[in-house]
């Protein structure tokens, strides 16, 4: 509690940090891991809030709990992998960032790729040049963190306003589902995260033609064998269970397979 | 419960979802922008305003775009919780949207149905939950993680984590719509051989390959029914 108070001293009623601490030191302080702790926890009651609701409302139209778990245990495991990668990200702003603010952005509504390009253009604005923790001001920080939240923001505040009004419009007849019929909606969201799969492996493909690379796509390779292995497994109705782990099993063989090719 | 019950529990989950959801967006919100502007009073250092609007036009534009883009792309998938939620959350692209597809073949509910709701809402929030606790891990332990995670041994691994993803998710949809898949992965994989530069927009290229996919799908539903 010493060293907490040690670092911030009072102006007018106001806290502040210490000048004398570096600016690494500032953007690591406790009271930068309370804001952003704090954000993430209301962040995390709100995700606990939907899970329990979906579970209740499960129950209650008469789903089977095990179908419920299915998708909760299988989700829980495929996200492990990717979160690992995320990590990552976390760990490589907070070389210019600290910590906090960086594990906040991706924890919450941030994604991998768009941190470091805004946090770049950000820096270039402010005119400390680039993203590094020498050229760093309290005031480039703060307009950097403003822009990292502001440019993102767009797909939240479209929820905020549109959500209902566009999924009650666009949502198939639950009548035409119960009756069996298979509206577009189905093969459209199938043909869209093909057309999404496609892009990627498009590219993995084409970077393997012009010399980019073979990694990407000899990982694909081998993640989607492991698939097919899992699949065929879990078809067994001792190894049914498999099912919930496979795309992270896969997606672990498929990262080995990059360990061993690089 | 019978039929009648149903619906109008149904429309009461729904109702209290949108209620909540808007909520929690609006907080979010308030909470996201707020923070620059609480720390920059704690640093005795306000946002240079002038400064974050000329990055915006600089970068904030495409983004904006692109935001608006996966709004109407990935609601329809999610529905009306997961939406809420995932966008609250983020990394939609690299985890979200093929997590609640994972979820929704292992479940077997179809879009558009109150299944379909529920188990995009558990997917997502189990997701989100469980990038927060490995987050926070981290976080904890980076010092002692820091030689695991930075180690080069490691570092091919997990500089191809999307591969090893869209890998397993290709060959599950792959394998179930071939026909339907083959004009999508042959177009993309000659536009990246011809336009190698095209690499690091891959994350825009997915709406046009969607697009043409979706007309395909359309052609092909149009036939069967």
């Amino acid at each position: 509690m010493t060293a907490l108070c040690a670092k911030f001293y009072h102006k007018k009623g106001r806290m502040y940090i210490k000048e004398e601490f570096s600016m690494q030191e500032q953007l690591n302080s406790p009271v930068l891991y309370l804001i952003c702790g704090a954000i993430i926890l209301f962040v995390a009651a709100i995700c606990v809030i939907f899970l329990f609701r979906a579970w209740r409302a499960g129950l209650a139209i008469g789903m089977e709990p095990g179908r419920l778990r299915r998708a909760v245990t299988s989700s829980a495991a495929f996200t492990v992998l990717p979160s690992v990668g995320i990590l990552l990200g976390v760990i490589a702003l907070s070389g210019s960032l600290g910590t906090p603010w960086p594990w906040l952005r991706l924890s919450v509504i941030g994604a991998l790729h768009y941190e470091t390009q805004v946090a770049q253009a950000a820096a270039e604005q402010v005119g400390i040049g680039g993203l590094s923790a020498q050229g760093m001001t309290p005031r480039a920080f703060a307009t950097i963190a403003l822009l990292m939240s502001g440019c993102i923001m767009w797909g939240m505040v479209l929820s905020l306003f549109f959500n209902r009004r566009y999924t009650e419009k666009l949502g198939t007849k639950e009548e035409n589902a119960k009756k069996g019929k298979k509206g577009f909606a189905d093969t459209a969201m199938t043909a869209m995260f093909i057309g999404l799969i496609s892009c990627y492996l498009g590219s993995y493909i084409g970077g393997a033609a012009t010399g980019s690379g073979i990694v990407p796509l000899a990982v694909c390779a081998a993640s989607a064998a492991a698939m097919a292995l899992f699949t065929a497994l879990s078809k067994h109705r001792r190894l049914s269970w498999l099912e919930s782990f496979s795309v992270a099993g896969s997606m672990l063989i498929g990262m080995l397979a990059a360990v061993v090719l690089a | 419960m019978d039929e009648k019950q149903r619906t109008e529990y149904l429309e009461q989950y729904t109702d209290k979802t949108h209620r909540i959801g808007r909520f929690a967006s609006l907080a979010t919100l308030v909470l996201l922008l707020g923070a620059p502007f609480l720390i920059g009073a704690v640093f005795g250092a306000m946002p240079d305003l002038p400064a974050a609007g000329r990055a915006f036009l600089s970068v904030g534009i495409v983004w904006t775009v692109s935001s608006v883009a996966e709004f109407l792309v990935y609601t329809p998938m999610l529905g009306s919780g997961g939406g809420y939620l995932a966008f609250i959350t983020g990394n939609l692209i690299n985890l979200k949207i093929p997590c609640a597809m994972n979820a929704r073949d292992i479940a077997g509910t179809r879009t558009g149905t109150a299944e379909n709701e529920i188990v995009s809402t558990l997917s997502i929030a189990a997701s989100s939950l469980v990038t927060i606790v490995v987050l926070a891990l981290g976080v904890l332990l980076l010092a002692p993680l820091q030689p695991v995670l930075r180690s080069e041994t490691l570092a091919p691994a997990f500089a191809n984590v999307v591969p090893a993803l869209f890998g397993a998710m290709g060959y599950q949809y792959y394998r179930r719509n071939l026909r339907l898949a083959l004009v999508p992965l042959l177009m993309m994989s000659l536009l990246f051989l011809f336009v190698p530069s095209l690499a690091s927009q891959t994350s825009i290229l997915i709406l046009p390959a969607g697009a043409v996919t979706i007309g395909l799908g359309y052609l092909g539903f149009r036939r069967s029914t």
